[in-house]
């Protein structure tokens, strides 16, 4: 498949007809498409929000098929004015009759124009959170006006595209795509109207358990911070985080490593500093080797803490959704330790109480300690902890590249050390066995094998082969000897919560 | 999946399969096996196509040579040493806190750079010993600060400030001699930058919910609280409910009940005063009538006769309560009743416990007498337990329980098997007393007693004595000799003990008594009793010949799932 076509990959562009034409700085304006430079190559990026700075315009560019955190500011320089810009074709015409006739004409090519749509829309909308662009404000606004001159109706049914995504994003099986095509106008439509309170629904899915959001409205804003100054650190963030919005101005933030309150200026910083006590995570220490430490920390009970967290981790969690607070969650947070306390690497959230049986809601490793094998340490705890308990478990979903990468790396190198194992005793083994003796679910050891491509249909049944290069892979990161987690220094009971906590919101 | 043309046998997670090295198998064969089927990723589907993810995926599997790029965080240029000057001690324990970010961080207003360049500005003007410090002006503006938060909430709307009279409460917990000099020129600095900020908070702060319909899309109000979650209806919470209410029904009857009781108590002590006052009369009346006709007896009909009298002073010694029939309570003018019909209750439970005490000491002594000088046949014998010892796996209790047999096999306890199938009961009158074997005053004296226990392997044992038994098969030779054995207690009644048992005429006799029915029955299971419990079903009438054997110590084993040949007066369930 090529790198621009399919179905699931077109933030930018469509089969829609668009107008073309030659653009210049002072007429270029959101919702277009141009040809933007990054990393010395051409690339198109549709424009999402424009902004005067000293030095001149700037333009918020997302890049085609690239993940929103390399959305960034660029200058009138890298755009190329010579191409042929595509306009944000007038989005508020064609959209719905336009839609239904597709639907009924040839329902699986309405779904890239849909999203497109869908996607202007909702950039649009998250504009209102960009604070930092004061000229394009009018312009911005008069579309708005515009857009609700045009047509409430048409608002109406944009809503109900946007859910009708949603309703196809849980359910991953592979077969989704081609659910679509058996589909008549008269179900398709009736599947609108079920899905138009999907946001509803997603709320209240929220409200009683999970923390990732599949909704796009909620994901896909632009960034409002854009430095963080953290411990020894600065951070660029790669998401948009709901911190105060005044913070939107700053040119930088500070967050104080240990009890992660937030400043929008050096002076309150610097004399929070010389009160501030906490030296490490608000909470009890439950495992300690010589490199890092666990600390278990009650959402509810540090509720202020866990809300800092979050807000930190939400800028470098896309899905991440703060829509409700902390409290059923339980946050395992690992630290490293040197003279100045306990520091913040990376942790995991986990609900008091899944009931899609997760281990892990959000997890995350701080960008300043990433690539360090840190994320595998916290994968690993997250399944010590889920062995303890006697359960099996499994990240909830949707996860990040980053986060399906470190995933799947975990998976693939425990299945096959077991099945390294299992090949040299001469024994044979159950997806089940593997499944327990991990503590992952069979999905996800069925997946793993998939992907790795070792589950294979041979002479009548069906057998796992090790593939040469993973056996030589693995060998070879044995000897680099990485830090794993000592499950004999956990010191954790499951934490027991009664009735009466469910019923009065943990 | 849909894309597949073969369809293969379904992959249970519970299949075994074979684990093979990719060398163990074919490579070129290998090579078409792998199906290329789409795998969920679990990512969100808009990002899957994302052209570094798929870079990664292409690479297949764990190769870390490809990577997806980030923005790289930099090294700060702040001065952390300074910045974080507090040095750690690390515990030798693991750590355990429970503090709060808000108790750990102290003053709760942080000043900012503006409030920097004000308290700068305004210190100058000051003698170096009346200039406001850093730590006071920040405890008076959180003062200010909190003092606004609870009395206006709602300032940015409304746009109220609060007067410097109403943040004088509060400042007065401070240091007065140190901060009151100073606090009416803060707060006119306070207000200033209040207003200048539309009346919100100094502190940049999260957007919470405000309950209006912007909150819904806005994308800065966050943690919103979440409702009450409505409790599940299950059953077991229903059962619960269910359960509490009839207590509490049950608790407040006991009570109405109680107080319906002593209701009627009064009535009876009323009617009692009345009896006694209608006595008093008339023994008045009979005075005057003996002293009109001049009888001169003593006045002992005149007052309550002794016995009562002695009555009175005796209950609460013994603290017994007095019979039912008789109505007089002993009342006592300071009305004490009440009490000592406590003390008597609880005296009569402890009565009752000494005795039930004293009756299974009783008991346990009998047992011991029973025991002694037991003798047990059995190949590898076990001791008879000596004393009153309290052993589980030999259980006393169960004498007590053999002696009372059941009325039937099927009313039996379910959980345990039953000891034994005993005699219908109507020609077994007194419970303890087992009428399948001959009775005679020797054995009416000295009553057949039983033990059942529990052996090793599950093995059901029944100990018997005072008991006449079968022979045993002769055929064990070891045993052979008991049988000739004189038994002294029961010598007189065994009077064909002398005949020859291979007597021509003795045998002949046998053979023309008829099978018994319960030999009978071994052929026909269906009349045998229901369940496959080990049960004994002893003949209604024992030939003579058999019961003429036996000896005051025998036993007899069990063993549930073979039938144990050894004893015909026994039998097994089908």
């Amino acid at each position: 498949m090529g790198p621009k076509g399919g179905v699931g990959d077109a933030p930018v562009g469509s089969d829609t007809p668009r107008q073309k034409g030659k653009a210049t700085p002072d007429t270029l304006k959101i919702g277009c498409i141009a040809l933007v430079t990054k990393d010395g190559q051409p690339r198109r990026a549709e424009i999402l929000s424009i902004r005067e700075t000293k030095s001149g315009r700037q333009f918020y560019c997302n890049f085609d098929n690239f993940n929103k955190r390399l959305d960034e500011w660029v200058p009138v320089a890298r755009i190329d004015f010579d191409q042929d810009v595509d306009w944000p074709s007038l989005e508020k015409e064609k959209p719905k009759d336009n839609k239904v006739k597709k639907a009924s004409a040839a329902p699986k090519r309405a779904q890239p124009s849909k999203k497109a749509q869908k996607k202007v829309g909702k950039r649009e909308q998250s504009v209102a959170s960009e604070g930092q662009t004061p000229h394009p404000w009018t312009e911005f606004t008069e579309n708005l006006a515009q857009a609700k001159a045009q047509g409430k109706a048409e608002d109406v049914e944009d809503k109900a595209v946007a859910s009708l995504e949603i309703g196809g994003t849980p359910g991953v099986g592979p077969d989704e795509m081609e659910l679509d095509e058996d589909e008549t106008p008269a179900e398709l439509a009736k599947k609108e109207r079920t899905a138009s309170f999907s946001r509803e629904e997603e709320i209240e899915k929220l409200r009683t358990s999970g923390s990732m959001t599949q909704n796009p409205t909620e994901i896909s804003r632009i960034r409002n911070i854009s430095k963080v100054e953290f411990g020894k650190w600065v951070l660029f963030p790669w998401y948009f985080s709901p911190y105060p919005e005044v913070f939107s101005q700053e040119d930088r933030i500070f967050l104080c490593e240990f009890c992660l309150s937030y400043y929008g200026d050096l002076k309150s910083f610097s004399r929070h500093r010389e009160k501030c006590t906490l030296q490490h995570p608000p909470g009890n220490e439950i495992y300690r080797d010589d490199f890092v430490s666990f600390f278990e920390i009650d959402g509810r009970r540090q509720r202020t803490w866990c809300r800092n967290l979050c807000l930190v981790s939400k800028m470098f969690l896309d899905h991440k959704t703060l829509y409700y607070d902390v409290d059923p969650f339980l946050f395992y947070v690992m630290t490293t330790r040197d003279d100045r306390g306990c520091h913040l690497i990376g942790y995991f959230s986990k609900e008091k109480e899944s009931t899609d049986g997760y281990n892990v809601a959000c997890i995350l490793t701080l960008p300043q300690y990433q690539r360090k094998g840190y994320g595998r340490l916290l994968i690993q705890f997250s399944y010590e902890l889920s062995k303890i308990e006697g359960k099996l478990g499994s990240p909830e979903k949707p996860l990040s590249d980053l986060g399906l990468l470190s995933y799947r790396q975990y998976w693939s190198e425990n299945i096959v050390d077991l099945l390294l194992g299992y090949s040299e005793r001469d024994e044979k083994c159950t997806i089940e066995g593997i499944a327990s003796h991990l503590a992952m679910t069979t999905q996800d050891v069925e997946h793993t094998l998939q992907a790795l491509k070792m589950q294979v249909y041979h002479k009548g049944e069906h057998k796992i082969v090790v593939p040469e290069k993973l056996r030589q892979q693995r060998e070879k990161s044995k000897l680099k000897q990485k830090r794993l987690i000592d499950s004999e220094r956990i010191q954790w009971k499951p934490p027991v919560f009664t009735a009466s906590n469910r019923t009065w919101g943990w | 999946m849909a894309t597949r043309k073969v369809r293969y046998k379904k992959l249970s997670v519970k299949t075994p399969l074979t684990v093979l090295r990719e060398d163990q198998i074919d490579p070129t064969e290998y090579e078409s096996l792998t199906n290329e089927g789409q795998i969920s990723t679990g990512v969100d589907h808009a990002e899957e196509n994302e052209y570094h993810l798929q870079a990664v995926l292409q690479g297949a599997g764990v190769a870390a040579d490809k990577e997806i790029p980030v923005p790289p965080p930099e090294e700060s240029t702040l001065n952390f040493d300074h910045l974080y000057r507090q040095k750690f001690s690390k515990t030798s324990t693991y750590i355990r806190f429970s503090q709060t970010v808000e108790e750990c961080i102290g003053c709760m207003y942080d000043m900012t750079e503006e409030d920097d360049v004000f308290l700068k500005s305004y210190n100058q003007k000051r003698p170096a010993s009346t200039q406001l410090s850093e730590d006071d002006f920040e405890r008076v503006m959180e003062v200010f600060e909190d003092t606004a938060y609870i009395r206006t909430p709602f300032a940015s709307v409304d746009q109220t400030i609060v007067s410097y009279d109403e943040m004088f409460q509060g400042l007065q917990e401070l240091d007065a001699a140190k901060v009151m000099p100073h606090a009416k020129q803060v707060y006119e600095y306070w207000k200033t930058r209040r207003q200048a900020l539309g009346n919100r908070p100094l502190h940049p702060t999260l957007k919470f919910e405000l309950h209006q319909e912007s909150d819904e899309q806005d994308p800065f109000v966050c943690f919103r609280r979440r409702e009450v979650r409505q409790t599940r209806k299950t059953r077991a919470r229903d059962v619960q409910s269910a359960d509490k209410l009839k207590r509490l029904r049950k608790e407040l009857e006991e009570g109405r009940q109680l107080i319906l009781a002593a209701h009627g108590r009064e009535l009876l002590k009323l009617e009692m005063l009345k009896t006694d006052r209608a006595i008093y009369d008339q023994r008045a009346v009979l005075k005057d009538h003996k002293i009109r006709l001049g009888i001169k007896t003593d006045d002992e009909d005149l007052v309550n006769q002794k016995p009562q009298k002695r009555k009175a002073p005796e209950a609460p010694a013994v603290q017994r309560p007095p019979p039912p029939a008789q109505l007089r309570l002993p009342v006592r003018p300071d009305g004490r009743t009440a009490e000592a019909d406590l003390a008597q209750l609880s005296d009569r439970l402890a009565e009752k416990e000494n005795e039930l005490r004293a009756d299974i000491a009783k008991k346990v002594q009998n047992h011991s007498e029973w025991n002694k000088g037991h003798v047990d046949l059995t190949r590898g014998p076990l001791s008879p337990v000596r004393g009153p010892r309290l052993d589980i796996s030999f259980r006393p209790a169960k004498t007590q329980y053999l002696m009372t047999p059941p009325a039937s096999a099927s009313s039996g306890s379910l959980e345990e098997p039953m000891p034994m199938d005993l005699d219908e009961p109507e020609h077994a009158p007194p419970a303890f007393k087992f009428r399948g074997v001959a009775q005679d005053e020797q054995s009416m004296a000295n009553p057949p007693a039983y033990r059942r226990r529990i052996g090793r392997l599950n093995r059901l044992w029944i100990d018997r004595r005072g008991l006449t038994s079968p022979p045993r098969d002769s055929s064990d030779a070891l045993s052979d000799q008991w049988k000739y054995d004189q038994s002294s207690d029961d010598e007189e009644d065994v009077p064909i003990y002398e005949v020859d048992p291979f007597d021509t005429r003795a045998l002949k006799f046998r053979a023309s008594i008829p099978l018994p029915a319960w030999l009978l029955s071994r052929a026909h299971p269906a009349t045998a009793p229901v369940g496959n419990r080990p049960s004994i079903l002893p003949p209604p009438t024992l030939p003579q010949t058999i019961t003429q054997l036996h000896s005051t110590q025998n036993q007899t084993t069990i063993t549930p799932p073979p039938a144990p040949r050894t004893s015909p007066s026994m039998k097994t369930g089908p």
